[in-house]
């Protein structure tokens, strides 16, 4: 049941994550927000989210990379679902390491400007991927 | 061997590539000290320290490992591909590569190779980075000021960017991997790592005359210096902790207490303990101080050469820093080699 279910969003852009719970929110999900990695991996560990919907550059250009890093350390927090949602390929074209590269631990890695109805279908997919035996949902399998 | 270039402003972003081949560890500040650990965030990772507190053989020859365990359910399972975990080490400095290289002459290139060691040797993947010596630093005296192998990319100061030496296909992988975040260096990036290293060989303020100290060490057996620093000496056993060569160890059963089920549990041990020369019926080799911290300098310094070419220290400076009794290497050998006037001291006042 989708109602149920807890989203954090962990995105230093107050604009952004108020449109993003509030798109949430109106379908029936249960969302918190943090504002930059260390905040965020602090409400992950006590909120045990459904799915967490990740930005990369906030306090430092690289945060949300290592954020990912860490969370994956903890156990309760290795095989939640994980949506990376940034616009580092745009504004770092120096950098154009694929996401498919195999180094990125997330199930998925959404470009910003971002899509409302393409996150809500993956919100919805990877949460209800949850009621599956968890392996199906393991950290470092990417998705798309 | 390939040569290339990272400007300093992409390195954050190289840094988040290299889980793709394993944890990664990178020198992090904890107190007062600096320890090879997994970062938080870019800001955590030092590129600059002056040395770790214990040396990255923490990774390849655990304190305390499990080897393997025994039960009656599965009888023995060996541990040794537990062992294996793909780690990175970012910013190992040269003299720490240095004590692999040495490490690996004991475990992986002699006649007993070790399997625990190796496949934690196989499993890292070591990406080198130069200092600044300081007034503890004697690596360049050491000939472990520089590395030519046991790293798979050697990153150099060089201003606005790192020159990075590509060691190995594994470190070409990680190139590959981080698509333009490398860069052609140029001809003046070579002038500049040209000057610099000049400059760093010239910024050792602590040098050791090494010449015919084993022969030296012969002559001086006997010598009271070793009795004055059995005084001197609390055999706490912190310069074999920290020391990047120092690879005594000690092998223990734990058992349940039925003592049908247990594990095999190797652990680090130090020439300093008295426990160390121990044997079966009670005799001890070396139970006085002074014959353990002799042991110790002539272990590294003689012995080592006339097996491996070479002595086992580094000149990484940890065993100095550390020191609870404040003694110095440098000074030591010094004081043996006549350098320093005996008749000031003792030498537990020299040292």
């Amino acid at each position: 049941m989708s109602e149920s279910k807890k989203v954090l969003i962990i995105d230093d852009d107050r604009d952004f994550v108020n449109a993003i719970e509030s798109l949430l929110q109106d379908s029936g999900y249960q969302v918190r927000s943090a504002f930059n990695g260390r905040e965020g991996l602090h409400l992950a560990k006590t909120l045990r989210p459904d799915l967490i919907l990740l930005d990369v550059m906030m306090t430092e250009r690289t945060e949300g990379f290592f954020m990912l890093q860490e969370a994956r350390r903890i156990p309760e927090l290795r095989q939640t679902p994980v949506i990376v949602i940034s616009s580092i390929y745009a504004d770092q074209p120096i950098f154009r390491v694929s996401p498919e590269a195999g180094w990125l631990p997330a199930n998925l890695f959404l470009p910003k400007p971002l899509d409302p109805a393409r996150l809500l279908a993956e919100v919805r997919r990877l949460t209800d991927a949850t009621c599956s035996p968890v392996t199906q949902a393991a950290g470092g399998r990417r998705e798309s | 061997m390939k040569i290339l270039k990272i400007p300093k402003p992409n390195l954050d972003l190289f840094m988040t590539v290299l889980p793709a081949f394993g944890e990664v560890y990178a020198p992090v500040k904890r107190g007062e000290g600096f320890v090879f650990a997994q970062p938080s965030r870019w800001s955590d990772v030092q590129m600059k320290y002056p040395r770790t507190i214990l040396p990255p053989k923490k990774f390849l020859l655990p304190p305390r490992e499990v080897t393997f365990v025994f039960n009656p359910q599965e009888g023995y399972r060996d541990l040794v591909a537990e062992a294996a975990k793909p780690i990175v080490l970012f910013g190992v400095h040269p003299y720490d590569i240095f004590g692999l290289n040495i490490l690996d002459r004991v475990f992986a290139q002699g006649k007993y190779v070790d399997p625990y060691y190796m496949a934690r040797r196989q499993s890292t993947t070591i990406i080198g980075v130069d200092f600044e010596p300081d007034d503890k630093h004697f690596a360049y005296s050491m000939n472990a000021d520089f590395v030519e192998s046991g790293f798979d990319l050697f990153f150099s100061d060089i201003g606005d960017a790192y020159l990075v030496l590509v060691g190995t296909s594994r470190g070409d992988d990680i190139v590959l991997m981080s698509g333009c975040l490398l860069q052609e260096p140029t001809e003046e990036d070579f002038a500049e790592y040209k000057r610099r290293s000049g400059l760093r060989r010239s910024a050792y303020k602590t040098r050791l005359e090494l010449g015919e100290l084993p022969e030296i060490l012969e002559m001086e057996y006997h010598s009271k210096i070793w009795d004055e620093m059995g005084e001197r000496c609390l055999s706490c056993g912190s310069c074999s902790a920290v020391c990047p060569t120092c690879y005594c160890f000690d092998v223990n059963d734990d058992l349940e207490l039925v003592g049908r089920a247990g594990s095999r549990v190797r652990s680090w041990d130090s020439c300093l303990f008295k426990t160390h020369a121990l044997v079966a019926g009670g005799e001890n080799f070396r139970s006085s101080r002074a014959s353990r911290i002799k042991f110790r300098y002539y272990h590294k310094q003689r012995g080592f050469v006339a097996e491996y070419g070479r002595p086992s220290c580094v000149g990484c400076g940890r065993c100095v820093t550390i020191c609870p009794a404040k003694i110095d290497i440098v000074t030591v050998i010094e004081t043996i080699r006549g350098e320093r006037d005996e008749s000031s001291s003792s030498v537990a006042a020299v040292v």
